[in-house]
């Protein structure tokens, strides 16, 4: 649960246990890994399509 | 004071390999359908009205996009539920197609940060369903929050605010306007290049380059800053949605709680007649100097022939509000993973919190980008011109920018930031997603929608922002949706359908 303004310094040091995800239907929590050695960035920059926004036409919206 | 329910509305941009905006509508419609969690699909349009203005007219019809117009020559898609594909989720949200975009219209919160998470977890509920078509379709999906092509079209990131209707329209746009025009320094998510104008190679704001006008009704196509759509969300002699539209799709979810709690700002101020009064000469212009100005010293032309800085129209709010409200002084608001129990609370964390930012804007860049979209990106694209030895007009910088959006984690180069520690974490809030997923935390009038059609679907005929329409007995039986009462979760879970009925009605 969250922790309401005042209680933040009040928050125990530690970790609660992990609870069951996307349990109720929901979609499942995305897999946020920590800081590593590796250059994440530099691994995904390699990935990405240098034509994919001359390929990006969308229709307009609001 | 009293609370401000708000939401957020995201209309998702929709790439699928080897398909094209000619095809979009039908693609998005799809997707949507593709959604796997639990929803109950029979959302109520009674309540729409697109075309009537603030001011107190109705228009008789709104503008189109001409490009778009030939999307969609000769073709016919059925019904507009069937095309809107409405799912309405277990914690209270909005997923539907619009216009050919995938949007997610977060459950409406009393609190910004409380909103903003739910608008990140909402992320989620749009990849899901993507992954799903994707496997159906046969095709690669990509799913981008973001308001640009880099072609001449823009989709968008709403904000609704439930306000008094007694304030008027003047009076809400004298207030508000300004904050509209310089919050883009705290909250825009970035764009490499222009779309109309002259040529620039970064700016602050992915929807300056659309908006024509101050204000108007329109919101597909000759764009104001200041949308006068009046479509309630609720009792409409009571209250109005202040339906906003000039800002970005943020990734950070930070932002998304600044780019509400400014304007939550403004309206408060509003309602105690005590928010400042700013005569901007031409504020479409304005708005688009702001998002052009790399030197950051942002000027604004007055009306009166001298001019002004954004730093001194957000200093006006600010010190407008301390003046005014009893504001509490609380050690420790650095970071809004901790949700305020009061508005007061509320204005405090984001008046500390936009005032350090501003700071760092001019002192410590790097530590502004940390904590700011279009910053992050910058500093993100800087590197990569430096060390691939680009220029910004080199057409991949705008994948790059592009692919910040990306919502897949695996992929988006804004959780590639996350994880280097080169944008700030959620801290604590990351831990609690799941609570936003079936809207656990709660306690506006989202609690009884999502209860309706977790626990009562077989009794639910139709459910809207306002209303939930039941059938008992061969009766049917509506329920207005107080948007001012907390809803205690607690108290309606687990009960008969009339039992649950008798409790919503007090």
């Amino acid at each position: 649960m969250f922790t309401k303004a005042d209680d933040r310094l009040r928050r125990p040091a530690t970790p609660e246990p992990e609870r069951k995800l996307g349990d109720d239907g929901g979609p499942g929590k995305p897999d946020i890994r920590k800081p590593g050695g590796d250059n994440e960035l530099l691994k995904r920059l390699r990935k990405v399509d240098p034509d994919q926004a001359k390929k990006y036409r969308q229709r307009s919206g609001q | 004071m009293e609370r401000i329910l708000a939401g957020i509305e995201t209309e998702y941009g929709l790439w699928i390999k080897g398909r094209g905006a000619d095809s979009q509508v039908d693609d998005a419609m799809m997707l949507v359908r593709s959604y796997p969690g639990e929803h109950f699909a029979s959302w109520d349009y009674r309540f729409e009205s697109p075309r009537a203005d603030l001011r107190g007219f109705t228009v008789g019809q709104l503008a189109y996009d001409p490009e778009d117009a030939k999307f969609d020559t000769g073709k016919s898609r059925g019904s507009d539920h069937e095309v809107r594909s409405d799912r309405i989720l277990p914690n209270g949200a909005r997923f539907y197609n619009d216009h050919g975009h995938p949007e997610y219209a977060t459950p409406e919160c009393f609190e910004s940060f409380e909103t903003a998470l739910h608008d990140y977890a909402g992320q989620y509920t749009v990849l899901r369903a993507a992954k799903v078509f994707e496997r159906e379709v046969g095709r690669e999906v990509k799913v981008y929050k973001n308001n640009t092509d880099f072609h001449g079209a823009s989709y968008g990131t709403h904000e609704s605010f439930l306000v008094p209707r007694s304030l008027g329209f003047e009076k809400i746009y004298q207030s508000v306007l300004p904050m509209l025009v310089v919050r883009q320094i705290l909250t825009g998510a970035g764009k490499v290049g222009s779309e109309h104008g002259d040529w620039v190679p970064y700016q602050i704001s992915q929807r300056a380059d659309f908006f024509v006008e101050p204000f108007n009704t329109e919101t597909l196509y000759r764009r104001p800053i200041f949308n006068t759509r009046d479509e309630p969300h609720a009792d409409p002699d009571k209250w109005i949605r202040l339906h906003v539209i000039s800002g970005d799709a943020n990734m950070s979810p930070d932002c998304s709680s600044m780019k509400l709690g400014l304007v939550k700002l403004a309206l408060q101020l509003a309602i105690v007649g005590e928010a400042p009064i700013w005569k901007f000469k031409n504020p479409v212009d304005a708005f688009k100097r702001i998002s052009r100005d790399m030197t950051f010293e942002f000027k604004i032309e007055l009306d009166s022939g001298s001019w002004t800085t954004a730093y001194e129209v957000f200093e006006s709010y600010f010190s407008a509000a301390e003046a005014v409200f009893d504001l509490p002084s609380l050690p420790d608001q650095r970071h809004p993973s901790s949700i305020p129990e009061t508005p007061e609370t509320e204005i405090y964390r984001d008046i500390t919190m936009a005032r350090q930012q501003l700071s760092k804007l001019r002192s410590d860049f790097s530590a502004f980008a940390k904590e700011v979209d279009w910053a992050a990106k910058k500093v993100m694209l800087e590197q990569i011109v430096e060390s691939e030895g680009l220029t910004w007009r080199d057409h991949s910088l705008q994948a790059y920018d592009l692919e910040y959006h990306n919502v897949d984690p695996d992929e988006g180069l804004y959780f590639a930031l996350r994880e280097m520690g080169q944008v700030d974490d959620l801290g604590d809030a990351e831990d609690c997603l799941e609570d936003f997923f079936v809207g656990r935390l709660d306690t506006s009038r989202a609690v009884p929608r999502g209860i309706a059609v977790k626990e009562h679907k077989a009794h639910l005929k139709t459910a809207s922002w306002r209303s939930l329409v039941f059938e008992v007995d061969g009766k049917a039986i509506e329920i207005e949706l107080d948007p001012t009462r907390t809803y205690r979760r607690e108290r309606l879970q687990g009960l008969d359908v009339v039992s649950f009925i008798q409790a919503l009605r007090g």
